[in-house]
């Protein structure tokens, strides 16, 4: 019987080829990266205006937002592809898994929306400045986030059956936890006694963070602790059951 | 070739909806497809047969019951068979921002295929299938059967070693259907299994070598399209012009449908003269005709429906 490759090296293969896939078909979305930023531009040119002492926090913070809406457009695509197209079945039912289905899309959706974000990077390099320690942070607490995100978007799509519910669903849902916590303004600003709620949120965690390296002092030694290890744990849990639970909905209940 | 594709074994499957009723979709389906088989599943909307080939394909659970692909079960072991098949989704499309040609190579390489073999595979299905004319135009600018037979060609560059398909040709011109069933042919001869489910019976009995008639979540009738057409009592159908008013003298020769004031009987062909030589005697002309599968498959299925 003729069968598949199904070594280790193919299945990474698959998931690297499904991801290009992936970005192949999302970098014809001009517009979608265009608006992608949108949010971001507007909240910097509000900062740059009204306090530009905070410029600093707010670059760093859009970066991170970017990173972490992409969760938003990895909800978008999984369900899309799934109830609009069916083309889940197409590749579910194949050698590639379920995980690295789930993967493929996520690096897919990264590797399209990549560009404006390393523009912020650049920007970031001259304004802020971005130092090498605070450089490596940012790459450790930006794949955190964005590994988080993306988990959850993709766990997400898979609950919604109707396009016209996600689109608002996943808009509120990654507006609401980007914004509203200090993700683009000093997490000192934040009420004392909500704190730990920011702290323990991936975006406003990484932007914290971020913030205490650029001023040390900005945390306590507690709160730090509770955001670094809240963010790894979270994210980790996230990734981890997001696998899982691809190749739990790969059989449809 | 010989051993089995799959087998499945009382296989059912019942749905909680919320709010709603619990529907049973699946109520025992039990069946065998042997290696190079091309078999089709018939049945109305509704019957079954997209469960059960989501079923078979790890795309879905059974409430209970159990199908085995080359020996694998489907439940425990989705990974083992997951290698060893490839699916066409019912009503899939595929990405609007793709050509088909890299619809059909990127997907061989999600497989797992080398970029050589997936660009030789590529080349080779799409002249296979008609689409070298708009082999490097965007899906989105396609026409539903231009779409719909890159998914199927899609499918069919894999030569995986089972084939579902969930109505392959639909929205397909005759041309388009043709080229898919001389490619499945194909397949089949190079050794690949197909399980497929159509409204076409026509396509049925031109591609398939057995089929299984569904009907509300169970195997009415499996055999060959000439023996479905058998259980209807004949193989030729001989239509009365006026013989609506005739219908007890024609009575005795097996089951008859009125037509406006046409009367077809279906009868077997050792009393094609009989019922002819009666027809001229009445001052009636007749015309004959061989009974189709659509026509059996109307009779099979019309009578369970009365039956329930």
């Amino acid at each position: 019987m003729r069968t598949e490759p199904a070594h280790r090296l193919s299945l990474f293969r698959g998931t690297v080829a499904f991801s290009l896939t992936e970005f192949r078909v999302q970098a014809h979305e001009g517009i979608a990266i265009f608006t992608s930023m949108i949010t971001q531009v507007v909240l910097l040119i509000f900062v740059t205006i009204l306090a530009r002492q905070y410029l600093s926090v707010a670059l760093l913070g859009a970066i991170l937002f970017s990173l972490f809406t992409l969760g938003q457009r990895v909800l978008n695509e999984a369900a899309y592809i799934r109830v609009d197209h069916k083309l889940n079945q197409l590749y579910l039912a194949s050698p590639l898994t379920p995980g690295g289905y789930f993967l493929g899309i996520s690096v897919g959706v990264l590797l399209t929306y990549l560009g404006p974000i390393l523009v912020l990077v650049a920007i970031a390099v001259v304004l802020v400045p971005l130092t090498p320690i605070l450089g490596l942070e940012l790459a450790a607490v930006g794949i955190a986030v964005w590994l988080f995100a993306s988990s959850m978007g993709y766990v997400i799509s898979t609950t919604f059956r109707d396009m016209r519910a996600i689109w608002s669903n996943a808009s509120l849902l990654f507006n609401l936890f980007g914004v509203l916590p200090p993700v683009f303004y000093p997490v000192r600003l934040f009420p004392l006694a909500l704190r730990p709620i920011a702290l323990l949120m991936p975006p406003s965690a990484a932007s914290a963070i971020l913030q205490n390296t650029l001023s040390p002092g900005t945390l306590s030694s507690s709160d730090l602790l509770l955001a670094v290890v809240g963010l790894a744990v979270e994210t980790v849990v996230m990734f981890v059951f997001a696998v899982a639970w691809a190749r739990r909905t790969a059989q449809e209940r | 070739m010989t051993g089995e594709a799959l087998h499945a074994t009382d296989v059912r499957k019942t749905y909680r909806i919320r709010g709603g009723p619990t529907v049973e979709a699946l109520s025992g389906v039990s069946m065998t497809v042997q290696r190079g088989e091309r078999v089709a599943l018939l049945g109305r909307n509704g019957a079954g047969k997209t469960t059960f080939l989501k079923i078979a394909s790890t795309l879905l659970t059974p409430t209970s019951g159990q199908i085995e692909v080359f020996g694998h079960d489907v439940g425990s072991t989705p990974d083992e068979v997951r290698r060893l098949i490839a699916v066409v989704p019912q009503e899939g499309k595929p990405f609007f921002h793709l050509t088909p040609r890299e619809q059909i190579y990127t997907y061989l390489c999600a497989r797992g295929f080398d970029r050589r073999t997936a660009k030789e595979r590529t080349s080779a299905v799409l002249g296979e299938m008609g689409l070298d004319e708009v082999a490097d135009r965007l899906s989105i600018t396609l026409s539903g059967g231009q779409r719909q037979r890159t998914m199927v060609a899609t499918v069919i560059a894999t030569a995986a070693p089972l084939l579902f398909l969930d109505e392959p040709t639909i929205g397909m011109d005759p041309f388009g259907r043709r080229s898919v069933w001389e490619s499945l042919r194909g397949l089949t001869r190079r050794g690949s299994t197909i399980l497929l489910t159509t409204h076409y019976l026509d396509e049925a009995e031109a591609l398939s070598n057995r089929l299984y008639v569904v009907e509300r979540g169970r195997v009415l009738v499996e055999g060959t399209a000439d023996s479905l057409k058998q259980q209807v009592g004949g193989t030729l159908r001989v239509s009365i012009a006026g013989g609506v008013a005739f219908t007890s003298t024609f009575a005795s020769f097996g089951g008859s449908v009125a037509d406006g004031g046409t009367l077809h009987v279906i009868l077997d062909p050792s009393r094609l003269t009989e019922i002819l030589n009666l027809a001229v005697a009445s001052g009636l002309s007749a015309t004959v005709g061989p009974v189709t599968l659509e026509e059996a498959f109307l009779r099979v299925v019309g009578r369970s429906i009365d039956e329930d």
